[in-house]
């Protein structure tokens, strides 16, 4: 009886997965065109550059709960640049802009996408934060600060 | 009996279903990050099922280069002379680099503090400039201090940085300025461990390794064992 039971819940469980997978590929494919983007930024930080003043990388995650956006441009009031590059196992490169999947996320994260950050107007410390201004297509500039963190440091370490 | 093991493919089958399903949400979410960090990870995959070690196996072992170079004293450095009969970790980078270099050099630190100063003493972990214009011996000496006091650097001529990064595999060229400015670097980000017995690389560490896995490895290196 309990046996028959466990079975059928097992199938009813197998079942839903199917839906709500079928539901999520819909929204991905649906939700790309006119909606709005509903956007927010998490574990943003900068590890401590090696080089004491010297370039340094920023990374985080824009999370997405709504439709297609572009990371376009990312300032500072404490560096004279930050510029958007991507880094595969053979080279890094500069990009004019980062695409914020629907229902997804970007992620700025080590070995891969990242912000470069140079000029300093203040040699970065552990503990300091420098606010970036995060500049969007569709969904306009959002403001974090980002703390600096160990030369090794992972979210979640 | 029967009835538990008459369930078994429909357990499998609904653990299938999970699978697909979280390939699909994954799919959707991760279609425009670039995927470096994924592609990197899957070839940390080692070749060889019967070695310890968790980095790849090398099927073919490269010969440790031919390179003299100025160290961060500014003194010539002949790399297979100062490291013949040691293992060694070499890696080519740049320290204007913000992301790869200082994450795997970083890695490689931490692993290294985590040895006992007995096993630290027996490796030697070796960063060639890519960009020897900008790294002068001082600026390198200062970036690897924020890495390892006892890393080693060398600087010096880009064309025989080159030559001895090419029968490496490793990738390194002249970084290209496009009209509006922004530059492209290609560097190879693996590091290779060179072996004591006969001075030859025999793994491969892709960017992307974790400082577990480096110190997991370098523990290896330092007794000795057989990759």
């Amino acid at each position: 009886m309990s046996r028959g039971f466990r079975r059928s819940a097992l199938i009813g469980a197998g079942l839903a997965t199917v839906l709500a997978a079928g539901t999520a590929v819909v929204a991905c494919q649906s939700s790309g065109g006119s909606a709005a983007p509903k956007l927010s930024v998490a574990d943003p930080y900068i590890p401590l550059p090696a080089t004491p003043g010297g370039m340094g990388a920023g990374y985080l995650t824009v999370r997405n709960d709504g439709g297609a956006d572009q990371l376009v441009k990312v300032t500072s009031p404490g560096a004279g640049s930050v510029t958007m590059h991507r880094s595969t196992e053979q080279t890094m490169e500069e990009v004019g802009a980062l695409e914020v999947p629907a229902h997804g996320s970007l992620n700025l994260a080590r070995n891969g996408n990242h912000l470069m950050i140079m000029d300093w107007s203040k040699q970065p410390a552990l503990g300091d934060e420098l606010e970036l201004d995060l500049e969007f297509a569709k969904a306009g500039t959002v403001v974090v600060k980002v703390p600096v963190k160990p030369l090794t440091y992972r979210p979640g370490s | 009996m029967a009835p538990l093991r008459s369930t078994r493919p429909r357990l499998l089958s609904a653990a299938a279903l999970v699978l697909g399903a979280t390939l699909a949400l994954s799919a959707c979410s991760s279609s425009s990050s670039g995927g470096g960090e994924s592609s990197g990870a899957a070839k940390v995959s080692k070749t060889s099922s019967s070695s310890q070690y968790r980095g790849t196996v090398l099927s073919k072992h490269f010969d440790k280069p031919d390179l003299v170079l100025n160290d961060t004293s500014g003194q010539p450095y002949d790399l297979k002379a100062r490291t013949a009969g040691r293992t060694v970790l070499l890696f080519f980078g740049y320290t204007s680099c913000p992301d790869v270099c200082p994450t795997t050099m970083g890695d490689i630190g931490v692993a290294m503090a985590k040895l006992t100063p007995e096993q630290r003493q027996k490796i030697d972990i070796v960063f060639v400039s890519t960009d020897p214009e900008r790294d002068t011996p001082q600026v390198l000496r200062t970036w690897l201090d924020s890495m390892g006091k006892d890393f080693v650097g060398l600087t010096g001529d880009l064309a025989k940085v080159k030559a001895a990064a090419k029968p490496l595999g490793i990738m390194v060229e002249d970084p290209v300025v496009a009209a509006n400015g922004s530059v492209t670097s290609t560097h190879g980000a693996q590091v290779l461990a060179f072996l004591p017995g006969d001075d030859k690389a025999h793994l491969l560490y892709m960017a992307g390794t974790t400082t577990d896995t480096y110190r997991h490895d370098l523990e290896l290196l330092a007794q000795g064992v057989a990759v």
